[in-house]
Parts: structure tokens; sequence; C-alpha cells
């Protein structure tokens, strides 16, 4: 299922193109980035304008969006055109160059961060050996534009969503990445293809069926506090106080209107499902499955993680700054040092 | 087998190209009306008074940034030592792969509770607001 080059050699080799030229393997990338990056935003546009409102007002017994077309689905290019046809209101006292690299620089960050996810049937951009430090790395560059926009807005609430943005994702960052290393104990490898592959073998054979080694299976403590800090790390219920609506507005996007917003908005939401493709990659075996290709599998793992940030925003309320901190530093931190150091006892004593 | 680089680089660019596509297809679309007091920061209907990049903020932002420095570089470091862990335990054994990480860790976990005891984590209240609290009815 999982081939080994790939995509862009992949398609040099299938158009009879030279793959060891540069300029070839450029262009062919750059192909597959534009597929892989219209594929994301297609999601985002039926998750974040349409699923999201159908699901929270399922949670709010309500109705939502139902006027145009079926469900209502035709609501999805009428808000896109009508988002970005808006007026672009440029506050007093902003400063400038920051305030218009801030949303790029988060959309930027998310959309690059796919480089390395292995995709299914063969579609992986790019595999190198530092694969996994190389997501980590990428997603959190979203913080800097954070700041930027948190900063520049000359707004206060700006100010102050910013800086919670900021300590949030530094109380969380942490606890996360040192949960994905104790994957990597397992895995011996931060490449993203072998990770994958080692997820393959059989952990348990219950008669015909045979249960995969995915670490979710393996190390169900890990996977847990992942889901929690990745909460964290993409700003939703519990953890969404970077914009908190009902203290502070809208956070560090309340300056911003018409293209800006709509730039915002997408960064959350390919961050989402950037985090949806890190737990489906390190935690449930990539794209493996039984009978569909690998593909689909890929998108309903990375949709069930959406449809749990979604679940969570409705269900759970919000915590205090104060709190957050308390429990990134004192609880998750603490716990994901136990098991990064219980992991690496338990696989030393076993091999 | 080419450089992974290459391709990384060029979904960077589309990374770019598509906000700034968006951004050039609203600036065709979107109409401008400059109006008075619609440049005006929100700040829930009151006039907005100062600049927010020279209010003062909470000390404890600064603290957490100082201490996740530290716990940053630690990740770095314990990166390769995963990387290699399992084929060290094999071909070393297990004590000479996992005692030197359980004595780096222990440190830092020193360290953390040290942050700990001396309230680093703990949310600090400003005078004002420790006050306000105790004169609560």
């Amino acid at each position: 299922m999982q081939s080994e080059t790939p995509l862009p050699s992949a398609m040099a080799d299938l158009l009879g193109l030279d793959p060891s030229n540069p300029l070839v393997i450029f262009v062919m990338a750059f192909v597959a980035s534009l597929v892989v990056a219209s594929g994301l935003l297609t999601l985002v546009a039926v998750s974040g304008i349409w699923g999201k409102r159908k699901i929270t007002a399922a949670f709010t017994d309500r109705i939502a969006v139902n006027r145009h077309g079926p469900m209502g689905l035709l609501i999805i290019p009428a808000d896109a055109l009508r988002l970005l046809s808006k007026e672009l209101i440029i506050p007093e006292g902003v400063d400038r160059p920051a305030w218009d690299l801030g949303p790029l620089i988060m959309v930027f960050s998310a959309l690059a961060g796919f480089a390395v996810i292995p995709m299914g049937n063969g579609i992986q951009i790019a595999d190198p050996e530092v694969g996994l430090a190389y997501v980590f790395a990428m997603a959190s560059v979203a913080s800097l534009g954070l700041v930027m926009a948190g900063y520049s807005s000359n707004n206060k609430y700006s100010f102050l969503g910013g800086l919670r943005a900021v300590a949030q994702n530094l109380a969380y960052e942490i606890p996360l990445i040192l949960t994905g290393m104790s994957v990597v104990i397992f895995a011996g490898s931060l490449r993203m293809s072998t990770i994958v592959a080692e997820q393959a073998d059989t952990l348990i054979a219950l008669g015909p069926v045979a249960i995969p080694q995915w670490y979710a299976f393996v190390n169900p403590f890990a996977f847990v506090l992942f889901m929690v800090a990745n909460l964290a790390e993409v700003g939703r219920n519990p953890f969404d106080i970077p914009e908190a609506p009902t203290e502070i507005v809208a956070g560090w996007q309340t300056e911003y209107s018409s293209v800006y917003f709509v730039l915002a908005y997408l960064s959350e939401f390919i961050h989402i499902f950037l985090g949806g493709a890190i737990i489906a990659t390190i935690f449930l075996g990539g794209p493996a499955g039984p009978v569909l290709p690998g593909i689909v599998w890929f998108l309903i793992k990375i949709v069930a993680v959406y449809l749990f940030t979604q679940w969570a925003r409705s269900a759970v309320p919000r915590v205090r700054i104060d709190q957050l901190i308390e429990i990134g530093w004192k609880g998750m931190l603490v716990l994901s040092f136990a098991n990064l150091v219980l992991t690496a006892i338990i696989v030393g004593v076993i091999a | 087998m080419s450089n992974p680089w290459i391709a990384i680089g060029a979904l960077a660019l589309v990374g770019v190209l598509i906000p700034v596509g968006m951004m050039a297809a609203s600036y065709l679309l979107r109409p401008s009306v400059p109006e008075q007091g619609k440049s005006a920061t929100y700040e829930s209907g009151e006039v907005p008074t100062g600049s927010s990049q020279q209010i003062q903020f909470n000390i404890q932002y600064y603290m957490v940034a100082l201490l996740f420095v530290v716990f940053d570089i630690e990740t770095v470091l314990i990166f390769p030592w995963t990387v290699v862990y399992r084929d060290v335990v094999a071909n070393v054994g297990l004590a000479e792969a996992l005692y030197p990480m359980l004595v780096f860790v222990g440190i830092l976990v020193v360290g953390l509770a040290w942050a700990w005891r001396n309230g680093a984590v703990k949310w600090v209240r400003s005078p004002r607001a420790s006050r306000q609290l105790d004169h609560k009815p």
C-alpha cells in the first residue's frame, strides 16, 4: 500500500522525466503541492464553513444553514465569496508590515507542515530523515504569527489574546513533543514513512482479525496526553482562551476583517487538520486500514480528530488562563516526563 | 531518491502563494468606503485610549517564556537519544543507554520543582489585584 518513493519522484517517473534533475523535481513537487493544498482547502471549506455550524447546531438543538442547496451545502461558495469581498478596514496605529504578515505566516506554517505527512496511495510530498522534527517545528512557527497579530493590532484585546496564545503554546509545546518522542523510542526513526511502516506489524491476533501495532494501542497513555496537548495547540475548548469570545472579544483576531479574517480562520482549521494528520501518522498507523484505499483511511482519521475538536468545543467549558498555566506546567509536563521515562524503561527491558 | 528539501521548498512556495493569491483576489473584489470612526480600534464601543503597544502586562507571561527556553533546549537534546535508544540498548546494554538520560531528565525535573516552589508557574497577581480580592465582602 505504501510506496517508497515520494510523490514528486513517482510523478517524474510516470512522465518519463529524469527524477535526479532538481528542476524536474521542483516542478513536479509544485504540482503535487497544488493538488494537496487544493484538497486541504476543500476540506477546510466544507468543515469550517458548513460542518462547524451543523455540528454546533446539532449540539445546541438548532438547525443551522439549510437554505442554499441540499442541506445548505451551497453556503460554502456563497460564504467564501462573501468573506473575500468584504471591505478591509485598517485600524488606526497598526504596525503595518507585521499586521499584514501575521495571518500569512499562520497559513504558511500550517500548509508547510503537510509536506512530510504520508497520506496513503503514495501521496507524500517529501520524506526527509527528520520528518517528525520538521512537522513539529513548522506547526510551532504559527506562534510567531500569533504574536505579530496580537502585538501589531494596536488593540488591548488583541494584545492580551496574543500573549495568551503564546503562553498557551509554550506550556503545551513541550508535553506535545515529549509525548511524540515516546513514539520515536518505539519506531527508532524520525522518518514519517518508517514510523508508519513500524506500525504495520501485528500486535495481537484475535482469530482472523489481526490488531495492528498502532502506537495508540501500544501506548494509550501517550495517545491521550497527545490528544489533550493537541487541543491546546490548536486552541480549541477547553483551551480556547487565546480567543475567548466571552472575555476578550476575539483575542488576537479582533482587528482583522475581510481577507485577513479569512486567512486567520483558514489557518486555524488547517492547523486542526495538521494536528489530526500528526496524530494519524504517529498514533493511528498513518493511512493504514482494511479494505478501503489508504487516502480514504487517512481522511477518515483526520476528520475523526476534527470531529473530536468540535465535540470538545461544544461540550467542554473553557479553563481560565491561570488554570491553563498550572495544568500545562504542573500537570501535563510532569505526566509527559513520566510517560517518556516509563516508555524508555519498558522498551529497554523488553528489548 | 532526490533531495527531499527541494519538494518541501516547492510546498513552502505554494504555502505563500495561496494566501497571497487570496489577498489579491480580495483586493480586486472588495469595496473601499472610508468613513470617519470606522478605523478606530475596537474597545467594546468606548473611545479607545492610548496605545496598546505600551501597556503593562502580567509578569507571568515572561516567567513561563523563560522556563520554556530551558525545556525547549532539553527536548532538542532528547530527540537524538530517542532515535538511537533501541539500537544502543541492543548493542551496549540497558544501563549504558538509560542511566545518563535518567540523570539528565532528573536534573531538569529538580529544576522544575525549584521553579514550582518559587512560584514561577503560579499565576502572579499584582498587589492591587490581591488587595481587591482581600477586600471582597
